[in-house]
């Protein structure tokens, strides 16, 4: 099971002012605000953690359900430029990173080796349109799947659990995985499984 | 301060983070921030900070876990200026 979040860096810095009073103490732990301040580039830090939080909780709540805002709780440790973790309630999470010039990237999966054969894609978008936002990400998700598969794509549709999470569904062989979403700015990715 | 005052001064608080004009039109006590709101998440911290000025209270982490809809702000809001 994986999650993912991208950070378009300019969407970022024209909405949020992470420097505002109180804003880095709500979201990180002590430690977390020591790599901030020690960063070369303090901005990319706390995008870059964000995003390790954010792909963290999207895996946390499609295992064990339930919907909160409790960003310190999912604790960061850098490993380097590209890999991390992320822990929460005794469950780590493994997290790669990465950090381009324009988006920030980061896809989090559960320690299992069954969890690299994932597929993942990171794409520019354009057009603001929150609902046609979506439907674009689903139609290059689709596209995706059945080019890598080789199934028919118009066996393969985007449904919701229960939860309300997506999973990528083929009607042909009656299989559904669970996906991950994400949409920031001019930037989009998913991951499949 | 009652109920349709504490919504009103909620709706002028999140205003800026909205990105669904639609949500903000029909806000009521049973909007949520980031799915009819479509606030996103890191802008809910700033949400949270506003509320904590405007109102002058600390939201601790444990409400901050569940400030996820206006329903849950305005719990939190009204707790915390009866512990005032």
């Amino acid at each position: 099971m994986t999650g993912n979040d991208i950070i378009d860096r300019a969407t970022a810095a024209a909405e949020s002012n992470w420097k505002r009073k109180g804003f880095l103490e709500k979201i990180f732990t002590l430690q977390e605000q020591q790599y901030i301040h020690e960063a070369a580039s303090p901005g990319e830090m706390v995008w870059k953690l964000w995003s390790m939080k954010e792909s963290a909780y999207k895996v946390y709540t499609r295992q064990y359900g339930g919907r909160f805002f409790a960003p310190q709780k999912f604790n960061c440790t850098v490993l380097s430029r590209s890999a991390g973790k992320v822990d929460i309630n005794n469950v780590t999470y493994l997290i790669t990173t990465n950090t381009d010039k324009k988006y920030i990237y980061s896809i989090a999966r559960l320690d299992d080796p069954g969890n690299a054969s994932f597929m993942n894609c990171c794409f520019r978008i354009t057009g603001t349109d929150f609902g046609k936002q979506q439907q674009f990400i689903y139609e290059r998700m689709i596209s995706h799947y059945a080019m890598v598969s080789g199934k028919e794509r118009n066996d393969i549709e985007i449904i919701k659990d229960r939860n309300g999470l997506p999973l990528l569904y083929c009607s042909q062989d009656k299989l559904s995985i669970p996906v991950s979403i994400t949409h920031h700015g001019n930037y989009a990715a998913f991951t499949i499984y | 301060m009652n109920k349709e005052e504490l919504i009103a001064s909620l709706k002028e608080i999140v205003k800026p983070y909205v990105k669904d004009p639609e949500g903000l039109k029909n806000l009521d006590e049973n909007s949520d921030f980031i799915k009819d709101l479509k606030i996103n998440s890191a802008n809910l911290v700033d949400v949270i900070l506003d509320i904590e000025s405007a109102f002058d209270i600390i939201i601790d982490n444990e409400s901050m876990e569940k400030m996820l809809t206006v329903k849950a702000a305005m719990e939190i809001i009204t707790t915390k200026l009866s512990e005032k």
